[in-house]
């Protein structure tokens, strides 16, 4: 059911600034296709520009960001949202629009003033409703949903776009845990599906259990790229977030476990 | 996909102004039974029911609705691209500003142009000052609802010395309009109204999918595939042009702006920008009060800015002071 193709997204030495000032510089990034990438690091490190650059929201200053090669901002608007498709963080709706009226604009992209609803954006509207578990909610309107169920319905909208590339700005932030692990899930599943994902994730927990990349950023720079497994060190943490712990490897799923977390080591208790 | 909801608000809506024309047709004056209306209009009355009819009051009533849609339909736009329920183009001072200039080529001040381009030009001034002083917000956020205030008050100010400065007859003359009242509409802004309208619905037609877009944040809407500045330059600048055209008819009826989408929006289908709806409703509001301004006290005669005025200030008041949880607030 999933688009067969695939897309390619790489960041080329992109400066991303906001007005005057520099939040990043000089980037380079490429997401590996087929897998979850993670961008973690402290608040105000640039993850979330980074993820925008990589959307298009944010254009940059300098450098380019390449879809399938080629310059995101020179390629026509419609072109690029049929292949990438984005969960922001700010996703206020207007008042009384339910589940079903979400997930249609998601086949937006795919539809024209001459082209209307066809048996190919039913087709991916019930796949997508499914997919992301709200078919059973369509008709409610969003502001009466939970928190979960609204980010999943969002989800959803960004699935029916039926692109080979998903982004997510922190999709599970403001979520509990129940909530969290049911988004964490559907992004697997949806990269089982043969989507390439890269999320912003708070979390550097979930970041390693979830995640089969990771980019690790600070001040505006990446300063670790790989597998968590590679990466993820008590040094790296260290740097990250000022904080020491240890690690230990998580018996069921093998993914790394950040452990005794505490301000700094000089005030470790041990 | 079909849209069942819409489709009835939009039927319902045609049937209620087709009842406005037809009785606004008929009273007056000299009334004339609704089937006679009818009959005139078909050309099969007598000459006397056919003057009536076409010539005194058809021209009224078409110059009411035109002007009604028009006025709507710029609210309905505005309010969308800024997304705030109170940014119509009378609130922003656009409706003040091009009556300044229209006012100023009725008085004369050595300007011979027309007063639809004059309105035109001074709508487009009110909405470049007001959106150059919101900064780098655009339109978005209260700058520009603020700017559009100011600029709005100057303007007013503007008609008022005009108006203080010609000759009293000149003034008498000016004054009705300048509260906003088709009765001293010309035939040529008319003409040019029908025109823009029916340009300026097409187009907004061609784009409405884009414009639905932005009612969530910029990043959904360029996700979905919208050029956002394109949409927003080309929204504001039809929403200007109806504006101007609309207030060279009627002077500035702002309150229609407000009204109208208001309706619209409660009774069609969340998600969509009810563009025909406004259109509708702001006709049928147009049309009723020039109706009820010209009956109510006949043979004395309410201009219609005023009719709209004491029914939509309350409204207005209601829109500000109501606990909201609406997203376009």
């Amino acid at each position: 059911m999933s688009p067969a193709q695939t897309s390619t997204l790489a960041a080329d030495r992109i400066t991303l600034a906001h007005r005057h000032f520099t939040v990043a510089e000089n980037l380079s990034v490429a997401l590996p296709t087929g897998k979850v990438t993670a961008i973690v690091g402290p608040n105000g490190c640039g993850k979330s520009t980074l993820l925008n650059g990589l959307a298009r929201i944010h254009a940059p200053a300098k450098g380019s960001v390449l879809l399938d090669g080629k310059d995101i901002h020179r390629l026509p608007s419609k072109d690029v949202a049929r292949k990438l498709a984005l969960l922001p963080q700010d996703n206020t709706a207007p008042e009384g629009l339910t589940v079903a009226d979400l997930v249609r604009f998601g086949r937006q992209p795919h539809q024209g003033w001459m082209k209307q609803w066809s048996n190919e954006d039913q087709q991916a509207f019930d796949h997508a409703v499914q997919a992301a578990d709200v078919a059973g909610l369509a008709e409610r309107a969003l502001d009466t949903l939970s928190g979960g169920q609204r980010q999943r319905a969002w989800i959803a909208m960004a699935v029916a776009q039926q692109t080979p590339l998903l982004l997510l700005d922190e999709p599970t932030s403001a979520l509990d845990l129940g909530h969290q692990i049911e988004v964490f899930e559907l992004i697997r599943t949806l990269s089982g599906q043969g989507k390439t994902i890269a999320m912003v994730v708070h979390d550097l927990a979930s970041a390693c259990r979830y995640a089969d990349h990771m980019v690790a950023m600070k001040a505006g720079k990446i300063i670790e790229e790989g597998t968590p497994a590679e990466i993820v060190s008590p040094e790296l943490v260290q740097e990250l977030y000022d904080v020491s712990c240890d690690l230990i490897q998580d018996p069921a799923t093998g993914s790394p476990l950040l452990v005794n977390v505490r301000r700094n080591s000089n005030f470790s208790t041990a | 996909m079909p849209d069942k909801r819409t489709t009835l608000a939009n039927s319902s809506l045609l049937v209620l102004l087709l009842l406005a024309v037809i009785t606004s047709l008929s009273m007056g004056t000299v009334q004339v039974p609704p089937p006679d209306v009818l009959q005139a209009l078909m050309g099969n009355a007598d000459p006397m029911t056919a003057f009536v009819v076409n010539e005194l009051r058809l021209s009224r009533v078409v110059a009411g609705l035109l002007s009604g849609a028009a006025l709507a339909m710029a609210g309905c736009l505005m309010q969308t691209l800024a997304r705030n329920r109170l940014a119509t183009p009378g609130i922003i001072g656009i409706d003040n500003a091009a009556t300044a200039f229209a006012v100023a080529s009725v008085v004369g001040v050595g300007l011979s142009l027309a007063p639809s381009a004059m309105a035109l030009a001074g709508a487009a001034c009110a909405t470049a000052i007001a959106f150059g002083l919101a900064g780098a917000n655009g339109t978005r956020g209260y700058r520009f609802i603020v700017a559009g205030i100011g600029i709005g008050a100057i303007a007013g100010a503007v008609t008022q010395v005009l108006l203080s400065r010609v000759a009293i007859d000149a003034a008498n003359a000016a004054y009705p309009w300048t509260v906003g009242s088709l009765n001293a509409r010309s035939g040529n802004s008319v003409l040019v109204l029908a025109i823009g309208l029916a340009a300026g619905y097409a187009i907004l037609m061609l784009i409405s999918r884009a414009l639905n877009t932005l009612q969530f944040s910029d990043a959904v809407a360029i996700a979905l595939g919208t050029r956002l500045k394109a949409t927003r330059i080309l929204g504001l600048a039809l929403s200007v042009l109806l504006t101007g055209l609309a207030v060279s008819v009627c002077g500035p009826v702002g309150l229609i702006a407000l009204l109208a989408p208001e309706l619209a929006r409660t009774i069609c289908r969340p998600g969509k920008v009810p563009l025909t709806a406004s259109a509708l409703a702001g006709a049928t509001f147009m049309v009723v009060a020039d109706l009820l301004g010209r009956t109510l006290f006949s043979p004395l005669e309410i201009p219609v800015g005023i009719i709209t005025a004491i029914v939509g200030s309350p409204y207005l008041l209601w829109i500000l002071l109501k606990p909201s949880r609406r997203s376009l607030t």
